[in-house]
């Protein structure tokens, strides 16, 4: 989700083309960084600054999960944890009036040798889900669209929507790279268009702000 | 003492101490080049992304233009402020061909023979080379056109063939986009490669909602994949501007 330097181009954040797609009423203020779960950001201080900062009629976009989950990571937050976690963006949010959006992590790029995608967010996931029911609140299911969206592709076109490099093809990554969970420039923007297509359906208020398009030709 | 002093200088340019000289890189050409505006989005030119791959020493100049043959880039009289800019060191990455060659009647404001095609390219190289400046030319960069057993297609025959000429006979470096270009999406295939052009299915953009089919201009990952060719073919030919691609540094994830 996170905006990401210029020298870990082309893996992008499906935070940084979802930001060109809202009209001039909105600002986007990607507080997304890499690697953080729940429990990091919220140690790190990240989450104290946006908590003092939003206001009334903002909304708040919130998508952990990978770093959450992984008990080997510095960064895991127990499944309780997450929970409280999110519950505490999700009732500061509301305190002040601002309208939270809770979005289950989005897939990373794992099939089975049937070429089935395999959901690498089961428990996590759900806990999201849980949240945004007993809080009532807004849920994009960015886990089960974005799974059933790699699965529509298959196990070779879906390596193109992540991080996916040969050896001397980028500057940035002269040995080559084979992520499956970081995206691509193609991947981000792919997600980002999964998740305003959600928010037409879950938020159409902030939607309304989603920009018209022109369809401006192509000389 | 002014014999220690020139001594000292030419050391330091020996030995390379002195920090590289800033130049700026122009790019001149269409649409599939050029910059475009967030309300285009995903449409991206190749010149874009590209100027993400250099070092500070540079500035890229993306002075391309959608829609512009060799004829009309001229005409306009976009090419005259640039060799006025122009300083020793500088280069202009040139790449025509798409819409000079259209010879439907629809793009009859467009098209350029192939007499002047090579002419108008001439002039490019000659004039900035008057300015010590340094020509680039690249052939035209591929269209996604199959045919029916699946074999991508050579489209730009005649106007690639003349880049490339100009290349042999006024010693200019030639970077053969459309070939490089024509493997790679080739190797994709059909139905692979629509990931990488103006592809758009009706309701799933905003700023496309009509949706677009288009096999010539790229989105950001294809404009991303033209302009990886493009800087390895730079390293390939050993040009000196190699030596402002930037290094790679370690990154967290």
């Amino acid at each position: 989700m996170s905006i990401k330097d210029r020298s870990a181009y082309p893996e992008t954040g499906w935070g940084m083309p979802f930001s060109n797609f809202f009209d001039q009423t909105v600002t986007v203020d990607n507080r997304a960084k890499n690697g953080r779960s729940t429990k990091t950001f919220i140690a790190e201080g990240l989450w104290q600054p946006v908590a003092d900062n939003i206001k009334k009629g903002d909304y708040l976009i919130i998508q952990f999960g990978h770093n959450d989950e992984i008990n080997t990571k510095t960064s895991y937050t127990t499944e309780d944890d997450f929970r409280s976690n999110l519950t505490r963006f999700v009732t500061e949010a509301k305190n002040k009036d601002v309208k939270p959006i809770l979005i289950t992590p989005v897939t990373r790029r794992k099939f089975d040798t049937a070429g089935k995608i395999v959901d690498t967010h089961v428990v996590y996931a759900q806990i999201v889900r849980e949240v945004a029911a007993k809080n009532n609140i807004p849920l994009i299911d960015l886990d089960s669209i974005s799974m059933k969206y790699l699965q529509k592709l298959g196990p070779e076109q879906s390596k193109l929507l992540f991080n996916h490099l040969l050896p001397g093809e980028n500057p940035n990554y002269p040995q080559g790279k084979e992520d499956n969970t970081h995206f691509s420039e193609l991947g981000a923007r792919k997600m980002a268009e999964l998740v305003l297509a959600q928010i037409r359906i879950v938020q159409p208020d902030l939607a309304a702000r989603i920009v018209k398009g022109k369809d401006i030709p192509i000389k | 003492m002014k014999i220690r002093k020139i001594f000292t200088c030419s050391f330091l340019l020996i030995a390379g101490v002195l920090p590289a000289k800033h130049i700026n890189v122009y790019m001149i050409g269409d649409s599939t080049m050029c910059l475009y505006t967030a309300d285009r989005l995903p449409l991206t030119g190749w010149g874009m992304p590209f100027a993400d791959y250099f070092d500070n020493t540079v500035t890229i100049k993306d002075e391309a233009k959608g829609g512009r043959s060799t004829r009309t880039f001229l005409s306009e009289n976009r090419w005259a402020p640039i060799v006025d800019s122009l300083h020793a060191g500088d280069y202009v990455l040139i790449q025509f061909g798409h819409n000079d060659e259209a010879t439907e009647p629809q793009f009859a404001d467009r098209y350029t023979p192939l007499a002047d095609y090579r002419r108008n390219l001439v002039k490019f190289v000659t004039e900035t080379r008057s300015k010590n400046a340094i020509p680039i030319l690249i052939t035209p960069v591929t269209r996604r056109n199959f045919d029916k057993d699946g074999q991508i297609k050579e489209t730009h025959l005649e106007y690639s063939k003349v880049v490339r000429a100009i290349g042999d006979s006024l010693k200019v470096p030639v970077i053969d986009l459309d070939e490089r270009s024509r493997e790679l999406v080739g190797k994709l295939g059909p139905e692979t490669s629509k990931m990488i052009y103006m592809q758009v299915d009706s309701g799933e953009n905003p700023n496309y909602p009509s949706g677009k089919r288009d096999n010539t201009h790229f989105n950001e990952y294809g404009a991303r994949l033209m302009a990886e060719l493009v800087l390895n073919e730079i390293k390939r030919l050993h040009i000196e501007l190699e030596d402002r691609i930037v290094k790679a540094k370690q990154t967290d994830q």
